[in-house]
């Protein structure tokens, strides 16, 4: 049992010897790699930017909506002041009153 | 490199060049075809560009270099078993994988049978042995590229032939 085990080992290790000096000829792969390996950095980077932009765009998306509302609120609210106190010039001030035409 | 640091890809393009062998050949022991070997190795690199400023200039670039490359084989190994083994060639074409020349398929009957033995081992296991028996590492440099500790290296490492052994046994 022992023995057959030890040979076992030992035909292993020949196998393994003989894998090591058997190493792949890589050259045919390794060919332009360079080239390749430029052109999917330039992808990836150009991947990298525009997905930045994005999460750019969704993190302002909510300081953009608040800042439209606070646009919108304010211009309503000096429209509506501008008309009150169009309204209340003209019904006081009768010099005022004819130049707004009342 | 410190072109390359600076995120110049040519600077970087010239660092692989140097270097491309050392990944080919760890790599081509561990991938399953000549399209997967292109895409572990173009996987370590552009791993290697984007992780360039946490390379600490204490040891040399290519251990740095093969550390990444085991982790990535290994990534692979764990992938593989996940998907089933042959795909076809229509399937890598419209995956986008160029079918490249195939690596020089092996002569050597006793070295296909050790292959196909290998391939049916745990990527765990598939990786100890690799770097141990085929690329020739110690334990202690094993036990550096994964992070396992020595004595795990060896315990696997001893599991691993014990498998090995008994599928080859079983194989004609």
């Amino acid at each position: 049992m022992n023995d057959s085990s030890n040979d076992s080992s030992s035909q292993l290790d020949a196998l393994f010897a003989r894998a090591r000096a058997h190493r792949p000829d890589t050259s045919r792969a390794e060919y332009g790699f360079e080239t390749r390996l430029l052109a999917r950095l330039r992808e990836s980077r150009a991947s990298v930017t525009a997905s930045l932009w994005s999460i750019m765009a969704w993190r302002l998306a909510p300081f953009f909506a608040v800042a439209v509302l606070t646009l919108a609120v304010w211009q309503e609210k000096s429209s509506s002041d501008a008309a009150d106190a169009a309204a209340v010039v003209g019904l006081d001030n009768p010099v005022a009153g004819e130049i707004w035409g009342n | 490199m410190a072109d390359a640091l600076a995120g110049s890809g040519d600077a970087f393009a010239e660092l692989a060049a140097r270097h491309k062998s050392r990944v080919f050949g760890i790599a081509s022991r561990f991938a399953h075809n000549a399209a997967e070997l292109e895409d572990i190795c173009q996987d370590v690199f552009i791993q290697a560009f984007v992780k360039l400023r946490q390379y600490r200039h204490d040891s040399p670039f290519e251990h740095w270099l093969v550390r990444i490359t085991t982790h990535k084989c290994y990534d692979y190994l764990r992938k593989r078993r996940h998907r089933a083994d042959h795909i076809s060639v229509e399937a890598m074409l419209e995956s986008g994988h160029e079918p490249h020349a195939a690596p020089a398929p092996v002569a050597d009957p006793d070295l296909e049978r050790l292959h196909a033995a290998l391939a049916q081992l745990s990527p765990k296991e598939r990786l100890v042995i690799t770097l141990l028996e085929l690329e020739d590492r110690s334990v202690q440099e094993v036990a550096g590229l994964t992070g396992w500790s020595a004595a795990n290296v060896k315990v696997r490492a001893f599991r691993a032939r014990a498998v090995l052994r008994k599928i080859l046994e079983k194989s004609p």
